[in-house]
């Protein structure tokens, strides 16, 4: 009731504002927290943009000009790696081209989802829910624009927490922060300078390099049965976790299938790979960008967690797997 | 495997083998396990014995293994590959990129902690150097590698994104890759009927 009450002095907040104002930048400064994150999906699936990010991670800092357009439907994107290699991204769709000029290869490659630039974005409203508080900090300015600050706080140290500076005009996230539990920054996305619902030239999304005499690659196809049943579970999840598919997949051609269990709390998500190993392995983790990952033998089986969260909860969910 | 390819080996993760001996141990090493091993263990040893993080050789092993890969005999795709449209090209199979495997199975994932300290059969080296990093053996850091980008494909399906699938990867150096070519006729029509830069 009180949150109906609540839309409803937002939706009345927004009329009066749209009457009243023809700064429709003020319109949307009272939305709910789960409505902003609403507003920020639909404006990342929506927005036509580009302009020039700054990603840090793992100390290390990178540079990327984007373009990003939606045509008939279909998701165009350009980014460029503006330091290093120099690498372009070019997206039509699901098909992808990955430009490598120091290799003079491309690489490539098809990807499933819809796409945007944020790795760690929550794209969708929190649905499970009761793992994370959302809520609304202060206005800032990001990007010559101005933003209002949501802060995604977990409940537990088995996930990280978000920090979103969203447009207010549009929702779209200006700057992102992913945190872990000590509030330090593991991953920071921030806009530089952008420039939103712009109709983008066709020649902004074209590979800026030309790829004469490159060498083309592609990765080789894989094997996957969806929606299989299996008998391994996890008989200790992290709170709030649960079973969003299981998979057969082969890695290589004429290698045994494996069980992919994909985990999420609606937020955050681990994978587990379970396949049979003839060899003892040796327990262990990894980390690659905000990623972890914890592998152990259990009953004959390498088990690999892998997902954007804590150490403690790859080692946890892995360590928990059992065949029933 | 002989002291001869060990003294290679050796001379090689210290940066100190000569360029042409270093392509053909490069070459050697992606396809043999043991010399991936073996290379793997000397870069460990040689981080224990210096009580260091970095290695000498490492600096420059990334752009070695990259000359590799250019000086790899490889067919040159013919004039028509230069359309990019993914209608006309089709895969290869088996035309593995052999060096970029040595390299993801030598390098290895950017481990922070390594071993769990709870194992029960742990790496001789991990006892003796505590906290420091042993490479897992390669076939497992192709295996760990190929984990992170099914993760990140599957993710996709329930809201993450996918620049973060691609920087992975940039992370894992290349995977078994295998090179396309177009089909000719169909690429013939392709050249005719739109321009040469990808439609957008």
């Amino acid at each position: 009731m009180r949150k109906l009450r609540e839309h409803a002095a937002a939706t009345a907040l927004v009329a009066c504002a749209a009457l009243l104002s023809s700064h429709p930048a003020l319109a949307d400064t009272d939305l709910a927290p789960n409505e902003w994150l609403g507003k920020m999906v639909g404006a990342v699936k929506a927005t036509n943009y580009q302009g020039t990010v700054i990603r840090t991670r793992g100390g290390r800092s990178e540079v990327l000009k984007v373009v990003h357009a939606i045509k008939d439907g279909v998701v165009h994107e350009r980014v460029i790696v503006q330091e290093g290699n120099g690498l372009e991204i070019i997206r039509i769709g699901n098909e992808v081209h990955c430009i490598l000029p120091d290799e003079k290869s491309v690489l490539v490659e098809e990807w499933n989802d819809q796409g945007a630039l944020f790795s760690t974005l929550p794209s969708s409203d929190i649905r499970f829910g009761s793992e994370y508080d959302v809520s609304i900090v202060r206005t800032e300015r990001v990007a010559g624009r101005q933003s209002v600050l949501l802060a995604v706080r977990p409940h537990d140290e088995y996930r990280f927490g978000h920090r979103l500076w969203l447009d207010i005009e549009t929702g779209f996230p200006l700057q992102t922060k992913l945190l872990d539990d000590a509030g330090a920054a593991i991953e920071h996305v921030k806009f530089a300078d952008i420039r939103l619902d712009e109709n983008i030239d066709s020649q902004a999304l074209a590979p800026s390099i030309s790829t004469e005499n490159f060498r083309w690659f592609t990765s080789p196809k894989r094997d996957i049965t969806y929606d299989v049943s299996s008998v391994w579970s996890s008989d200790d999840l992290p709170p709030g976790f649960r079973v969003i598919s299981t998979h057969f997949e082969t890695l290589a051609e004429g290698e045994e299938p494996l069980v992919h269990i994909l985990y999420s709390d609606g937020l955050a998500n681990v994978s587990v790979f379970i396949e049979s190993s003839g060899e003892e392995i040796r327990a262990s983790h990894s980390r690659v960008g905000n990623s972890n990952s914890f592998s152990l033998q259990v009953e004959g089986h390498q088990v690999t967690a892998v997902g954007e969260v804590p150490a403690a909860t790859v080692r946890r969910i892995a360590s928990s797997m059992r065949p029933n | 495997m002989n002291d001869a390819i060990n003294a290679q080996i050796s001379a090689f993760v210290d940066g100190e083998l000569p360029e042409n001996e270093a392509e053909l141990l490069l070459r050697r090493m992606s396809q043999d396990r043991a010399l991936r091993q073996q290379a793997a263990e000397y870069l460990a040893l040689g981080r224990a014995i210096r009580g260091q993080r970095t290695v000498a050789g490492m600096a420059s092993l990334r752009d070695r293994i990259a000359a590799a890969l250019d000086a790899e005999a490889v067919p040159e795709p013919s004039s028509a590959s230069q359309s990019r449209d993914l209608k006309y090209v089709r895969p290869l199979a088996g035309v593995a990129i052999a060096a970029t495997v040595a390299l993801a199975a030598i390098i290895g994932l950017q481990r922070v902690a390594g071993i769990d300290e709870t194992a029960p059969t742990q790496a001789v080296a991990e006892a003796e150097s505590p906290g420091y990093t042993v490479p897992a053996p390669a076939p497992a850091e192709d295996k760990l590698r190929e984990y992170y980008l099914r993760h990140a494909a599957s993710s996709a399906y329930v809201g993450a994104s996918s620049i973060n699938a691609r920087l992975v990867t940039l992370e894992l150096p290349d995977g078994v890759q295998v090179e396309v070519q177009p089909e000719p006729e169909a690429a013939e029509e392709t050249d005719a009927a739109e321009p040469a830069q990808p439609t957008p």
